[in-house]
């Protein structure tokens, strides 16, 4: 049995050749938490969830998914870990019940399990009358909602969600939303990753500013907004964290919406 | 029609077209590099071949009364070269029907029946096996020695009639044999080639990967069972076409009305499905592991199609000829499975050379596999693109249009407005200075060397293939000695590979003369080049074999491409890759072999000891050696030498590399730039 079941970022570094994608990021996630981690494009958000999801090596420094390291046990920590990204489609050709058949399998449940899961989550996030469809021929909220359900089909830990609401209505995001409020409330770690900051301000617990790699402040959406000398909203303190910093030389500012 | 709209359609997607490095690399260099390499290596196959079969003499006897018999015999004897001298005297021979098994059996590849004929002439009947390669040779022999031979008034002398002993599935199996292997073959690389791309470019490209790649399943794993997938497939279609083939030749032969229809030996046909699977193991893997290298469907083609033509040309060669499936040929990728499915058509494949075939087949199908499970690697797949090399900055680079002063300045960080210039080579700039210098090489360098050996060597060496470096260094804005990597390294790593060159030429030399022996004749154009007739200074000798190509080649090999694909393969890989292509350059089918793994071995020098130099040196011994042997006249070929001295000096040679690898390994050399 692990020790922890939550997140644990330690001195985490990440290279690319010569760029510095991730520099020295610590942070870490307890279990029943929902943490932001936001950041303009570029701040290294996508390397580090890939540095957790075990799929890119850290150059230096740690990390840990429910007490599993990324580097030297990534099979272990990939099954404490529900991963969705932009990046994490869906196999096309495949219905929506053969897509989690086979993730389910990947992740070593039996087939009784993978159908008693299926079908809770089919009722939780309204599968059910497009479940034997292809997923060519689903709506992107369909889609969305499928993905969310092969993420957490093998009821992981850790849950790596990163703009997950892009491109769905605001009945949809609300429903996905309510969704990860769920799962934080039975006890997972959620990493929420977003560029919207109403919406992590909403949701997250805790929230992390990463800013070319770094971590830059760290807090409750409270916390951030009176750090940065009270402003009105997470959006105001964030624009006004990122303008305090010194600009490193011949880099471009980073976009005005994070 | 608006024609100015159809104009500027057609501009935009051109321009479009054209700005695509791919298209333009399968449009441009795989017809000037493949096609040639491919005719020139099957045109050498071919040719050694058809001496070979030349040179072999037919076993006819000649059977009938005394006189008859002994005009025909004079006849054939009137070509020495033709005719196996001992079984056409063959004396006391009267028996016809043991001659006539032995013509089934293969001892004899045919028989001539005499018997005087009516009006003089002598009436032979010729018994041959028409399934039979060496049989119908000497049945056209015969023919031609008899057919045309007039009597004064113009009577024939001979009169000749066929009689073939092959039974009607026997010539169903012998035409079958000719079509199906190759055919199977294709079939089966032609049923990978899709689905290879599809389930590795094509999930990228479908946004799936990062899915998988989160998934809890290790990369040799998922890589196997793509293979696998695209195994069956492949097979399928392999299978298919067999079927399908077979039936197609049953049908042709009787619709253009044969008179003697032939049968399919369909228990023989179907043991070929032991060669299949294998090969469809092998044609997944290898197009799965050039798959799992690309970013995109498109990419993944094209870097396919090459890959496709140089699996196939085996596979044609071993179609094509009528070659022995010997333990080397039964380790050749390709062409062991074309000829062992023909020898099971045939009926004539032996249990050991079967399973040598399907487990080399299989041994290279498991090395492309692991090979795949590399390159599928999620940090170069996830990984930023590389840094591309525009056209016309390149060009413009080159010609010093743009005064950015940055042409020749050290560190090549080069970003000037919007183009960015790579600044160290990439596997792209490798494959496209091969492909430019292999153009040189086909339409310049060969025909001057072929006008004045001397002047064309050098003319394409020190002007050419250095020239190629130093421009391609000017273009891309960065200094040469950082492109070749000239660096300072310990005298251990000299040492060291002044040993691996001093034995590099005796384990290359004879591994390739256990595997594939030259022919003579390259031998001696070897010998020539390096000991002409008429003498040449041993000094100019050294100074054009060894000094020229250790500076120049290795400039280009292990300099730009070496370095190209270290940037961002694995060294083995990259070495072995740079090793092929220093093969290919050599434009020799019995050199590909010992050139091949002598561009290895030098390029893992280069990257052990991260300079040049001491690849540079140990190119310049090998030459040497082999140059300082030919002129004291101590070898000529190595199968010369007695099986026992060679197995003496390969060990030695051996022992003297490990030596030689383990002080150029050492411990991390701390180069400096020169």
């Amino acid at each position: 049995m692990k020790s922890s079941s939550g997140v644990a970022v330690l001195h985490l570094t990440k290279r690319f050749g010569a760029a510095l994608a991730v520099d020295d990021l610590s942070f870490s996630v307890a279990p029943g938490e929902i943490y932001g981690l936001l950041g303009p494009n570029g701040a290294g958000k996508t390397t580090t969830l890939r540095v957790l999801a075990a799929i890119l090596l850290p150059t230096d420094g740690r990390a840990e998914l429910a007490g599993f390291d990324v580097a030297r046990d990534p099979l272990g920590a990939r099954r404490q870990l529900g991963f969705l990204t932009g990046s994490t489609g869906l196999y096309a050709r495949l219905s929506g019940r053969e897509l989690l058949r086979y993730f389910g399998r990947l992740h070593g449940m039996s087939d009784a399990n993978i159908a008693a899961r299926t079908a809770l989550l089919a009722r939780g996030l309204d599968l059910e009358p497009f479940l034997d469809r292809r997923c060519e021929a689903l709506s992107t909220g369909q889609r969305q909602r499928l993905s969310v359900a092969r993420a957490v089909l093998h009821d992981p830990a850790v849950l790596i969600l990163d703009e997950p609401t892009v491109g769905l209505d605001v009945l949809a995001s609300r429903f996905l939303r309510e969704f990860v409020r769920g799962e934080r409330d039975r006890g997972k770690a959620v990493i929420f990753s977003t560029h919207y900051l109403a919406e992590a301000e909403l949701l997250c617990d805790r929230i992390g500013l990463l800013h070319e790699g770094r971590l830059i402040a760290e807090g409750s959406p409270a916390e951030l907004r009176a750090s940065a000398g009270g402003a009105s909203s997470l959006e105001e303190a964030f624009l006004s964290l990122v303008a305090a910093l010194p600009a490193a030389p011949g880099t471009p500012a980073p976009e005005a919406t994070p | 029609m608006k024609l100015s709209d159809v104009t500027l359609v057609a501009a935009k997607e051109l321009r479009e077209t054209l700005r695509d490095r791919r298209t333009l690399v399968v449009m441009v260099l795989f017809p000037l590099v493949v096609y040639p390499l491919v005719s020139l290596l099957m045109a050498q196959v071919m040719s050694s071949h058809t001496a070979r079969g030349q040179a072999r003499r037919s076993r006819v006897a000649v059977v009938g009364p005394v006189a008859a018999a002994a005009a025909v015999r004079a006849r054939l004897q009137v070509d020495a070269r033709e005719f196996d001298a001992g079984v056409l005297a063959g004396v006391g021979r009267a028996d016809a029907a043991g001659d006539r098994a032995a013509v089934e059996s293969g001892a004899l590849d045919a028989v001539a029946e005499v018997e005087p004929g009516p009006r003089g002439e002598a009436r032979v009947r010729l018994v041959y096996d028409e399934a039979r390669d060496e049989s119908r040779q000497a049945h056209d022999r015969v023919g031609a020695a008899l057919g045309g031979v007039l009597a004064p008034g113009c009577a024939p002398l001979f009169s000749l009639e066929d009689q073939s002993v092959a039974p009607r599935a026997r010539v169903g199996g012998y035409v079958l044999s000719k079509l199906l292997p190759l055919i199977v073959v294709v079939m089966i690389m032609l049923g990978a080639f899709y689905p290879a791309i599809d389930i590795t470019a094509g999930e990228r490209e479908r946004g799936t990967l990062e899915t998988i790649l989160s998934a809890p399943v290790s990369r040799f794993d998922l890589m196997t069972g793509k293979v696998i997938a695209v195994a069956t497939l492949s097979t399928i279609t392999g299978l298919l076409n067999m079927t399908s083939m077979s039936l197609t030749m049953v049908e042709g032969i009787r619709l253009v009305g044969a008179t003697t229809p032939v049968a399919i030996p369909w228990t023989r046909a179907a043991s070929t499905l032991i060669v299949v699977v294998p090969a469809a193991f092998l044609f997944a893997a290898v197009m799965v592991a050039i798959g799992a290298m690309a970013r995109s469907f498109k990419e993944a083609q094209t870097l396919l199609t090459p890959v496709y033509f140089l699996c196939f040309t085996p596979s044609l060669i071993a179609g094509l000829g009528d070659w022995d499936l010997t333990a080397a040929a039964a380790l050749v990728p390709g062409v062991n499975v074309t000829l062992l499915a023909r020898d099971l058509i045939l009926g004539k494949a032996t249990a050991g050379a079967a399973l040598l075939v399907v487990a080399s087949t299989l041994a290279f199908g498991a090395l492309a596999l692991t090979l795949a499970a590399r390159l599928y690697d999620s940090e170069r797949l996830l990984a930023a693109d590389e840094g591309t090399l525009p056209l016309g900055a390149w060009v413009r680079r080159l010609l010093s249009i743009r005064g950015d002063g940055a042409a020749g300045s050290a560190g090549g960080e080069a970003v000037t407005g919007a183009s960015v210039l790579a600044s160290t080579p990439s596997p792209g700039h490798a494959l496209a200075v091969f492909g430019l210098g292999y153009v040189l090489l086909f339409f310049v360098f060969i025909p001057l060397q072929s006008w004045r050996l001397v002047p064309g060597l050098v003319l394409s060496e020190w002007v050419g293939v250095l020239g190629l470096v130093v421009l391609y260094a000017r273009g891309t804005g960065q200094r040469l000695v950082d492109v070749l990597r000239v660096r300072r390294v310990p005298l251990r790593v000299l040492a060291g590979a002044f040993l691996v060159g001093a034995s590099a030429w005796a384990v290359v030399g004879l591994l390739a003369e256990w595997l594939a022996p030259a022919p003579p004749e390259l031998v001696e154009s070897l010998r020539r080049l390096v000991a002409p007739q008429g003498g040449r200074g041993l000094a100019l000798t050294l100074a054009l074999v060894a000094l020229t190509p250790a500076v120049c080649e290795e400039a280009l090999f292990r300099g730009v491409i070496l370095r190209g694909f270290a940037a961002k393969l694995p060294r083995l890989t990259s070495a072995v890759l740079t090793g092929t292509l220093f093969g290919l350059f050599h434009v020799d089918l019995w050199r590909l072999l010992p050139t091949g793994l002598l561009g290895v071995v030098l390029s893992l020098i280069a990257l052990e000891a991260d300079s040049i130099v001491p690849a540079m040196l140990a190119h310049f011994v090998n030459n040497a050696c082999l140059i300082l042997l030919v002129h004291e006249g101590a070898v000529g070929s190595a199968g010369d030498m007695s099986r026992r001295a060679q197995i003496s000096l390969f060990a030695a040679g051996m022992a003297v590399l490990a030596v030689g690898s383990m002080l150029v390994r050492g411990k991390k050399p701390r180069a400096s730039a020169v």
